[in-house]
C-alpha cells in the first residue's frame, strides 16, 4: 500500500478506496491552501511566521482569515457546492464538524467536472468528492467561496 | 561518544518517522510542529541541529521551526516564505557559516 493510500485508510474514513485518484507526486513545496489557489510553488499558512500569508491579512487560523485570504484574489462567499459554468469555487474545512468557529484544517478547489482537487498536506494532490474528506481529522465543509473565470475557462 | 552519537541518530530517526506517518497529511504547520515527536527532536537540542540540516539537503521538509527553536536564528528572508526549497538553502548555508558538518 502506498503512503498515501495508507494515510488516507487511518484519517480519511469516509474517502474510500477507488473514490479518488491521485494526480501528482509527494512534495512540500506547496500545501492545500496554495493549491486550491492554484499555486504549486509555496506554502501558505498563517500560523507559522516562515509560510506564505497574504500580507493584508491577519496570521490567525480562523475561517474569517482564510475567507480574507481567498477575497483578496477575488474570491466571494456562496452557498452551493454544485458546480456554476464560469465559476471557480473552493471550500474551507473546518473542524470539528465545519463549525464556522472552527479552526480551518483543509481547502479544496472545484474542478470543471464538478469533483474536487485537495493537496493532501506534504503528500500528493487527489480528485474526489467535496464530501468525501468529512471526518475526525478534517472536520467538514465551513465555507464555500465562488470566483468568476469565464465561461472559457469551462 | 560514538555509541551516544549512534543512540541520537536512533532515536531521532525513530521520531521522525512517528512524525512523518502521523502529520503527513496536515496542512497547518501549527498541527506538525505541534506534535509530540518533533517537540521531542526540539527538547534534543543542539544534537539533531546536523541531522536536521541533512534532512533539508535530502528531503526539504517543516525543519524550519525546530531549527528555530534549537538555534534562536532564523535566516529565511521574508521573500522566501513560504518556498521550500529556498527556505531549505538558507539555512543549509547557515550550518556551513556556523561550522556544521552533516
Amino acid at each position: 500500500m502506498s503512503r498515501i493510500d495508507s494515510w488516507i485508510g487511518t484519517y480519511c474514513p469516509n474517502l474510500s478506496p477507488g473514490s479518488y485518484q491521485v494526480t501528482s507526486s509527494a512534495t512540500s513545496d506547496y500545501n492545500c491552501i496554495a493549491w486550491a489557489a492554484q499555486s504549486d510553488d509555496c506554502w501558505w499558512d498563517p500560523t507559522d511566521p516562515d509560510q506564505y500569508w497574504p500580507d493584508e491579512v491577519s496570521r490567525k487560523l480562523t475561517l474569517e482569515a482564510f475567507i480574507e485570504a481567498y477575497q483578496t484574489l477575488g474570491y466571494v462567499p456562496c452557498n452551493s457546492v454544485q458546480y456554476e459554468p464560469g465559476f471557480q469555487k473552493v471550500a474551507i474545512y473546518t473542524k470539528p464538524n465545519g463549525e464556522p468557529d472552527g479552526e480551518p484544517t483543509h481547502v479544496a478547489r472545484q474542478l470543471p467536472s464538478g469533483r474536487w482537487t485537495s493537496k493532501m498536506g506534504s503528500l500528493e494532490d487527489i480528485e474526489h468528492e467535496v464530501d468525501a474528506l468529512r471526518g475526525f481529522y478534517y472536520g467538514a465543509v465551513a465555507q464555500i467561496l465562488k470566483q468568476f473565470v469565464s465561461p472559457s475557462a469551462d | 561518544m560514538l555509541s551516544q552519537q549512534a543512540e541520537i541518530v536512533k532515536e531521532f530517526l525513530a521520531l521522525r518517522q512517528e512524525w512523518e506517518r502521523e502529520v503527513a497529511g496536515a496542512s497547518i504547520v501549527a498541527e506538525k510542529t505541534s506534535h509530540p515527536a518533533y517537540q521531542k527532536i526540539v527538547d534534543m537540542g543542539t544534537a539533531v541541529i546536523p541531522l536536521l540540516l541533512r534532512e533539508l539537503e535530502l528531503r526539504p521538509n517543516h525543519w524550519f521551526a525546530a531549527l528555530r527553536a534549537i538555534t534562536g536564528a532564523n535566516p529565511i528572508q521574508p521573500e522566501q516564505r513560504g518556498r521550500t526549497k529556498q527556505m531549505a538553502e538558507s539555512w543549509l548555508k547557515w550550518g556551513k557559516e556556523n561550522g556544521y558538518e552533516w
